[in-house]
């Protein structure tokens, strides 16, 4: 008892895990934390670290996650961070250590990084990962010669089973790491003069942290912009090739390294074949085909599998929504409760399948090694258009969201070219585009079999390639616009294939799932929420008179005509709501484009999310009729008819210009955050905003023209 | 006589001798492409496409123009 309080009380202690990329780390940490993790790819949620708590025997350690890199020189985004946190740039996550894993088999490679931080003078301990499949290869290690060279504590295992596992928790608690002396004496290479004053300005104790501060401080924006120039201005005055130097202290370490491996691995395989796998999945024809079948897959899998449980959550809210009505008195909680909240989380919940869904086919491409493959095949098709092989994840993780694709783009380490990938990500048809277009196609598009083809599938396959011509010419203009001197370069690694570890694509599925609800969800129910008010009121005198009217032509008509007049009456009230005089107020703009006020309404608020166009409708055209009929949305929209003209609100020319309109459009302000923060600037939001608007307008109005 | 390794066929091994100074060589050295080390062309991808490279059984993709900064001697 007593010993638990007093640990408590002390500083919970803090273990960063470290490795090259494909070494199973992110297995680790989800080994190690369980679901006691917190990742966000949200706006104000912190993406850069991925921080999970460990408890072992009564005690709490804080794991951090850092992004796969090869070495401490940072080329990416993802390694600067890796970078500033062993460099103690960043002091808020100071690791108190540092636990590296490295693939048995890929040894020099991973000793490289190890070694580089034990120059840092960091705690450290190895572990040497995929034990097992090493053994498998024929290659042993002994680990005895690895610790007498390096002088930090080496385990061998295999994290996946449940040993390896506790292996690994008990060298954490027992706090088993320990500093050894350099491995490369930096003293070498770089002179003790420029060395000494950098030790002595920023406070530093170690050769080599004093020569990364040399190397990269510059550069580093997180530095203060004095301490920056007066880095570089000793760096000239001394006039040192710190480049060349760096090319030096990684062949010496290489050098070292290989020397090392030598004496302690024991090789009794000779040559490797190209893989079987491979040759099919990288052949130059096939290669593709199989890509796209699999592309062709995942968007056929999640249109007939999601649609089950969709349709069940939709049935089942449309249950509760009529049931809250039947049961509670009536009043205006009850409508609240009934047409605004529960409507409102029921748009939330129902995409949880499709978001799972996808993200769990995104992590097992990406888990089995499939995804690098896919890399190395589109690399030579995207940089026409001034973008990266790796653009395609982004690219293809915007076909879920294109939150986490713009995230996923700072794995480009060009700015140029990631700059692109990030404005032409949410052209991509998104997973809150999905909703809207399947209500639209349901509604105009019948649902007829050519042979093979359905007609629906079929229009929904063809929005999709709409967004991504939007992607190709989009990026091919920024491709010219745009100007960077800085070399673009692939170089990625094409790992082992293997069977994705399914515990982590769930924790993915659920993770995904989770961040989508807590953080657009609250957006989405609050706008909701926000909506049903301000479509249920309005200028309290009007509102007054128009019910008044209504009673009175209620009194003097024919039973039979009863039902029609309260329709109209409640055509009215919306018509008069605030948010009518909205939608009133942009009708003029959107009219061009064959949308209608309450169309107008639903762009107004779907500015905020896409999917909100489908609740928000929902909500304006479920106000004021009987929410008992339990009709699903698509049944109730089908029967609009414009007072007008009447015809169908929603008819072919309409529904088509609205699907080209959500094609294109911004309409996301989560994605307008994320790019904010990921280019650290209100330009970059604002230009992609300025031309995705623009660009929807006409190409929804060429639309409606060609189909009315 | 240089060879440089994005003329390599398929299936052809190469000896590392140099890798040509370019802002990109710290890269490759990371990645562990260093003289002295045996390379294996495994895949290209068609049109001039990567390649990628069996070395120490690592695959690793290259772009042409990178290939090319690595000097060979066929083995």
């Amino acid at each position: 008892m007593s010993e638990s309080t007093i640990r408590s009380t002390t500083r919970t202690p803090r273990i960063a895990l470290i490795g090259n990329p494909n070494v199973g780390k992110s297995t680790i940490f989800n080994q190690l934390t369980g679901l006691n993790q917190k990742i966000g790819n949200y706006p104000g949620v912190t993406v850069d670290k991925k921080t999970g708590w460990m408890n072992y025997e009564g005690s709490t350690y804080e794991i951090l996650d850092l992004p796969g890199t090869y070495s401490l020189y940072p080329n990416s985004e993802d390694e600067i961070i890796a970078h500033r946190v062993l460099n103690h740039i960043d002091k808020s996550k100071r690791p108190d250590y540092v636990l590296m894993v490295i693939d048995s088999c890929q040894l020099s490679r991973g000793l490289f990084l190890a070694t580089q931080l034990i120059d840092l003078g960091v705690q450290l301990a190895i572990v040497l990962n995929m034990a097992d499949l090493a053994t498998k290869k024929n290659i042993e290690i002994r680990n005895y010669e690895i610790y007498k060279s390096l002088g930090v504590p080496i385990l061998s295992t295999d994290a996946r089973g449940i040993k390896g596992l506790e292996q690994i928790k008990s060298l954490i608690h027992d706090k088993n790491f320990s500093v050894d002396s350099s491995y490369l004496n930096i003293g070498d290479i770089i002179p003790q003069s420029l060395l000494q004053p950098i030790k002595e300005k920023f406070g530093l104790m170690n050769d080599y942290r004093a020569y990364q501060m040399l190397r990269f401080g510059p550069k580093d924006r997180s530095i203060d912009p004095e301490d920056r120039l007066w880095i570089q201005s000793l760096i000239t005055s001394e006039g040192f090739d710190l480049e060349s130097a760096q090319l030096e202290e990684t062949s010496l370490r290489y050098r070292k390294i290989t020397a090392l491996v030598e004496t302690c691995v024991v090789k009794k395989e000779v040559k490797k074949p190209a893989s079987v796998m491979d040759k099919v999945f990288l052949h130059p024809f096939w290669g593709y085909a199989i890509f796209i079948g699999i592309l062709l897959l995942i968007f056929q899998t999640i249109f007939t599998w999601a649609s089950v449980p969709m349709d069940l959550i939709d049935g089942l809210f449309a249950e509760i929504s009529g049931w809250v009505n039947d049961t509670l008195p009536a009043g205006p909680l009850t409508s609240l409760l009934a047409e605004g909240i529960v409507p409102g989380i029921g748009g939330v919940v129902i995409f949880i399948p499709q978001i799972a869904m996808l993200f769990g086919f995104l992590a097992i491409l990406e888990d089995t090694g499939y995804m690098s493959r896919v890399v190395f095949l589109m690399d030579r098709w995207m940089r026409p258009f001034g973008l990266h092989g790796k653009s395609i994840v982004p690219l293809v993780s915007g076909v879920a969201c294109a939150i986490p694709g713009v995230m996923a783009a700072r794995n480009i380490g060009n700015w140029k070219e990631k700059i692109i990938t990030i404005l032409v990500t949410p052209l991509m048809s998104c997973s809150a585009r999905l909703p809207v277009y399947v209500i639209l196609i349901g509604l105009t598009v019948p649902d007829v079999n050519y042979g093979f083809i359905n007609l629906q599938a079929l229009t929904l396959l063809a929005l999709y390639v709409l967004g991504i011509i939007g992607v190709l010419v989009t990026a091919l203009a920024l491709k010219w616009i745009l100007k960077s001197e800085e070399k673009s370069f692939l170089m990625v690694e094409l790992p082992t294939y293997r069977t994705p570890r399914w515990k982590d694509v769930l924790l993915t599925m659920y993770n995904k799932s989770r961040t989508f609800v807590m953080e657009a969800g609250k957006v989405i129910l609050a706008i909701s929420v926000v909506l049903w008010v301000l479509a249920s009121y309005g200028p309290p005198s009007r509102m007054d008179e128009i019910r008044k009217a209504g009673e009175e032509r209620l009194a003097n008509a024919p039973e039979e005509q009863h039902d029609e007049i309260q329709s109209e009456t409640s055509s009215l009230l919306l018509e008069n709501s605030f948010i009518g005089i909205m939608g009133r107020g942009i009708e003029p703009v959107i009219k061009p484009l064959g949308y209608d006020w309450k169309i107008g309404i639903a762009l107004i608020t779907s500015f905020a999310a896409r999917e909100v166009f489908v609740s928000t409708i929902a909500t304006i055209y479920s106000i004021g009729a009987d929410v008992e009929d339990e009709l699903t949305i698509r049944q109730k929209l089908d029967q609009q008819i414009n007072p007008a003209t009447g015809e169908k609100v929603f008819n072919r020319a309409t529904a088509f210009s609205l699907m080209v309109f959500y094609v294109f459009a911004m309409q996301c302000m989560s994605t307008l955050a994320v790019v904010y923060r990921e280019t650290k600037g209100w330009k970059w939001p604002l230009i992609q905003t300025v031309y995705m608007t623009a660009l929807a307008y006409f190409a929804a109005l060429l639309t409606y023209n060609i189909f009315s | 006589m240089h060879i440089t390794a994005d003329t390599m066929t398929a299936s052809r091994s190469a000896i590392i001798k140099e890798i040509a100074a370019s802002p990109l060589k710290i890269n490759l050295m990371e990645l562990g492409f260093l003289p002295g080390k045996t390379i294996t062309l495994n895949h290209a991808a068609p049109m001039g496409g990567p390649m990628a490279f069996l070395m120490d059984e690592t695959l690793l993709a290259l772009r042409k123009s990178e290939a090319a900064l690595i000097e060979v001697q066929l083995l």
